[in-house]
Parts: C-alpha cells; structure tokens; sequence
C-alpha cells in the first residue's frame, strides 16, 4: 500500500513539474509587470518589441497628442456642461474618435513590420467599443 | 514374538532409511526469488519495475495533462493581462472618457 501512494506522489509531482515548466514558459512577466503598474509604455516596448529609437519616437508621439487629446476633452465637456445639442457633442466626439485612430496609426507606423497592424488589430476595436453608460471615468454632471 | 513388529526391527529399518529427494538445479534461485519477494513490498523500485507499464502510463498523463493546463492557464493570464493594460492604454488617450482637469 505505501508503495501506491508513493507512485501516486510521484506521478502527481511530474505533472505538478510539467505545469510550472509549461507555465512559465507561456508566461510573459514583462507584460504582467506593466499591467500590474499600469504602465502601458512599458507594455507597448515589451508586447511590441520596440528598439530604444522607435519608443522614445512613439513616447514623443505620445506626449504631442496628449495636449491634442486635452483640447477634445476640454471641448467635449464644455459641451456636455451646456447640455449643447446632442448632434454637437456627437460631431465633437468624432473628431476626437479620428483624432485617436489617426494617433494609433502614426504609431503603428513606426513599429516594427508586421508588429503594427498587430498593435492596430488590438487598439483600434477599443475606440469603437466605447459607450457612454458606465465607463469608470465620465464626468456627465451638467 | 513377532519380528517385524518388534522394536530393534523398527530401530533398524529407521536407521538403514535414507531420504534421497530428487535434486532440483532451480532451487537456489527459487530461494532467492522468494526472498526478494518478500523484501519487494519494502523497495519502491522494485515494485515500480514491477508496475512499469502502469506506472508509466499514469506519469506521461500527469506530463502530458500537467503541460496542458499549465500552457492554458499562462496564456490565458497573458490574455487577460493583456486586455486589461490595452483598454486601459485607449481610456486613457480617449477624450471622451475623460475628466476635467
């Protein structure tokens, strides 16, 4: 009988072997590292394989449409707050949702070949899921 | 008095009586086989020599089954991570999304 459950440990170690082998080796820790911090710099470098060149470009990029992005968000809300027409504010986020794309895309260009269109594959159903009712950081209040 | 019954006759036939089995060549290794099993029980080596096919069978299972769910379970926490810092990444550059300063 001790000799079953000696097996039975034996056999239930191997596969505990096999799963930590096979886990770390389909983990990606820097990915889960920037998602922990949410650092998303930090995972557009790692997922995307960006040299020192192409993220300090993109890291510029960033920077410049972060004040472009301000001026939508500005504009929107002031909308908002003087509960202008709905067509208005729907025009405003347009220009904001085109804005973003065209944003993505400049920086899908200048990644890598074939990391760009995956880059564009992730983010860009992201701008066209976007809905008004309960997302975490609205402010709607007129 | 009866001869054939008498005692110095039994004493005699006793002491001219000579066992003579057949010699078995196996029989130093029947010995030692039933040695080692009983000693078997003891030794988990033995017993898995023993139960080599079985034992085998259940360890390329757990490998097999051990890799499986270990590949399914990063990938599907890389996944997960992965949609969480991408939404985050778009919120925060969506103009629609965001709060007044």
């Amino acid at each position: 009988m001790r000799n079953w459950w000696l097996s039975l440990l034996v056999v239930l170690a191997a596969g505990a072997a096999s799963f930590g082998v096979f886990y770390a080796l389909n983990d990606d820790a820097e990915l889960r590292r920037a998602a922990r911090d949410g650092d998303a710099m930090a995972w557009l470098r790692a997922e995307f394989h960006l040299s020192d060149e192409q993220f300090a470009a993109i890291r510029q990029l960033h920077d410049d449409y972060a004040l472009v992005c301000t001026r939508h968000c500005r504009a929107i809300i002031n909308a908002r707050q003087r509960q202008a027409p709905a067509g208005e504010i729907a025009t405003l986020e347009q220009v904001c949702v085109d804005a973003m794309t065209e944003h993505f895309r400049r920086v899908a260009s200048l990644m890598p070949a074939g990391e760009g269109e995956r880059y564009l594959a992730i983010v860009l159903p992201r701008i066209a899921n976007y809905e008004h009712v309960g997302a975490p950081s609205v402010q709607v209040t007129p | 008095m009866d001869h054939e019954n008498s005692p110095d006759s039994l004493s005699r036939t006793l002491a001219d009586w000579q066992v003579q089995p057949p010699r078995s060549p196996q029989f130093r290794a029947a010995v030692w086989a039933r040695l080692e099993q009983v000693r078997r029980p003891a030794d988990w080596p033995a017993f898995a020599r023993a139960h080599a096919r079985a034992l085998g069978g259940a360890l390329a299972l757990a490998l097999v089954i051990g890799a499986w769910v270990g590949r399914e379970q990063a990938r599907a926490r890389v996944e997960a991570d992965r949609a969480l810092i991408a939404s985050a990444y778009v919120h925060d550059m969506d103009a629609r999304l965001m709060r007044l300063p």
